[in-house]
């Protein structure tokens, strides 16, 4: 090794150096039609490349270099953090009304991919519900004479597994932003109340109720620090719902709470967009592995 | 009271803009001297490098074939499920034109249009708005066919890891252009008596249509111009093959149930309501020419 070392000193210090004209040396051909499929399996599968190599009995530090790759070690790890993730929550799928809610989730990593933890959205803000109505509401009740059973939203809260399957980086101009997206999913509750929707409102008052609820959802982090995150994720909360009763029971059974709401239960998929910020902590972690 | 409830949602949402902001200026500000996403200060040999060798141009003067399938959201009475296809052309690798359109091969009814058709009264009060309950899908507004034209721009690229095992190119790509939507909307009407409780109604070839049983079926078709746009999450799994996934939002006026909106006895063109008519979309990538470039 050390008389190598001595017969090729300049070959040995290119080899430590990566330097650019190495690169440029092996892969002199400028932008043209690339001879792989393009894939990177491909390009990790085609091997050292031998049959290409020179003839020359001395090219020990082109062989060496060609082996070696690169890997930049992932950006945050998340492993035994506690995660903080303010955020506001924005209704998707119901025409009838426009909900706003502002949520804070906490996750333990207890793996760089797998977290467990807990997430909780209030939504009600002291308005009146029907201020928030949209106008397909008055078109219904006004053109159709149709009543909209439609339930308020006080607050939910569940606790989730999280997922991260898929990790990534863009760039932007000179920056190269880390992202990650992650799935996530688990149970919880979620209180509601029937909205008095004109079938006998004088008589009719509801408390909110507790229901048992579900989520799914995905979500988009991107890094803007190694402990802060900018986040949106899509989630979906299910539960199984009770609307007012459209009907007025006879007689004294209109003044039976029972005969109020509907017997039967509706199930609700409320889609939802989340914006919010993340916080790691501790803000600062170490790597285990050596670079 | 309801004053006060609003300005407590105010100050709530305040509070809330107010503490997400000084948590990010927090983050930023500790992260500006050492990293704001990740600065890339490179020394030694590979200083003045490109920050990208051997990039795989997926778009570079190349066509993508892209056909589809979507369905619209956040309809008020009918969504629609489209089959459609795409092209694109790039001039360069972030930046090109492209044209698409579908067509609705299925029209679902929202659960509302059900209600509608089942419970709904449709004597007098609402004979021009509801002539007959069990019709009710036969008056309301349907979009058949898509189209536009689109401008793209891609600012976003990098690779993918799922699972710590595969991993691909991908990009966003942000669109936006002008869409040619066929629309079906019930056809104009005058609700007979003016000014009164209407008994009948006047349409082109029956000015005397009692109970305006056949207003209700009577269809006009025409194509509504709008603006689009959108953003599409693109990845890319061989030199010719990809997939994406695509929203797009087209916002544009009709008749969506094919009521007397303005409440002035008519149905016309003023009684079209501006909707945000949005879809996601399920496409398939084929690039061409099959072979993909890459830079130095």
């Amino acid at each position: 090794m050390a008389a190598l070392l001595t017969a090729f000193p300049t070959a040995t210090q290119a080899q430590m150096e990566f330097s650019l004209d190495e690169v440029d040396e092996e892969d002199s051909k400028p932008a043209e039609e690339s001879e792989s499929q393009g894939d990177l399996f491909e390009e990790l599968a085609a091997g050292d490349g031998a049959e290409d190599g020179p003839a020359e009995p001395a090219p020990q530090r082109e062989e060496i270099a060609e082996e070696i790759y690169a890997v930049q070690q992932i950006y945050a790890l998340r492993l035994k953090r506690l995660e903080l993730a303010p955020s506001v929550a924005f209704t998707l799928n119901d025409p009838y009304l426009k909900r706003y809610g502002l949520g804070l989730a906490m996750n333990y990593w207890f793996t760089n991919v797998l977290a467990l933890g807990f997430n909780f959205i209030w939504y009600d803000w002291g308005t009146n519900p029907l201020e928030r109505g949209t106008d397909l509401v008055a078109r219904v009740t006004n053109q159709f004479r149709l009543g909209v059973p439609n339930n308020d939203w006080q607050m939910g809260a569940w606790v989730n597994f999280s997922y991260v399957p898929f990790y990534g980086k863009f760039k932007v101009r000179k920056k190269i932003f880390q992202w990650d997206s992650y799935l996530i999913g688990g149970v919880g509750l979620m209180r509601t109340q029937p909205i008095p929707a004109g079938f006998d409102d004088a008589n009719r008052s509801f408390d909110w109720q507790t229901n048992v609820a579900f989520n799914v959802g995905a979500g988009l982090r991107i890094f803007l620090t190694r402990y802060l995150t900018f986040f949106t994720e899509f989630r979906a909360y299910m539960w199984p719902d009770q609307f007012e009763s459209n009907t007025v029971a006879p007689g004294d059974g209109q003044f039976d709470p029972s005969t109020w709401i509907e017997s039967d239960s509706t199930f609700v998929a409320n889609t939802s967009i989340q914006l919010g910020f993340t916080l790691f902590l501790p803000v600062k972690f170490e790597y285990r592995l050596p670079k | 009271m309801m004053m006060l409830a609003k300005q407590s949602l105010s100050r709530t949402s305040l509070v809330a803009a107010l503490a997400l902001c000084l948590s990010l200026g927090n983050g930023l500000r500790d992260g500006a001297s050492s990293a704001s996403a990740q600065d890339v200060h490179v020394s030694g040999p590979l200083a003045g490098a490109p920050a990208v060798k051997k990039l795989r141009l997926w778009r570079d003067m190349r066509v993508h074939v892209e056909p589809f399938f979507a369905f619209t959201i956040g309809d008020e009475y009918s969504r629609s499920l489209i089959v459609g296809g795409e092209a694109r052309f790039h001039f360069l690798d972030w930046l090109g034109i492209g044209g698409w359109g579908g067509y609705s091969v299925a029209k679902l009814d929202t659960n509302l249009t059900n209600e509608i058709q089942a419970k709904a009264p449709d004597e007098e009060p609402n004979v021009l708005d509801l002539p007959e309950n069990e019709n009710f899908p036969a008056q309301i507004g349907r979009l058949n066919w898509w189209s536009g034209v689109e401008l793209h721009f891609v600012p976003f690229r990098g690779k993918l890891a799922m699972f710590q095992k595969v991993f691909f190119d991908a990009d966003l790509d942000f669109f936006v252009g002008a869409a040619f939507v066929g629309v079906e909307e019930r056809a104009d009407a005058i609700g007979q008596p003016p000014g009164a409780q209407v008994e009948f109604c006047s349409i082109e070839g029956n000015p005397m249509d009692d109970g305006c049983l056949e207003s209700q079926t009577a269809r006009s078709k025409r194509t509504a111009i709008a603006p689009s746009f959108g953003v599409a999450f693109n990845a890319f799994f061989h030199d010719f093959l990809g997939i994406s996934l695509r929203w797009r939002g087209i916002p544009f006026k009709y008749n969506t149930g094919g009521t007397d909106n303005n409440r002035d006895n008519l149905i016309d063109s003023n009684d079209r309501i501006r909707q945000f008519n949005n879809m996601f979309t399920v496409g398939l990538i084929f690039v061409l020419p099959p072979k993909t470039k890459t830079t130095d």
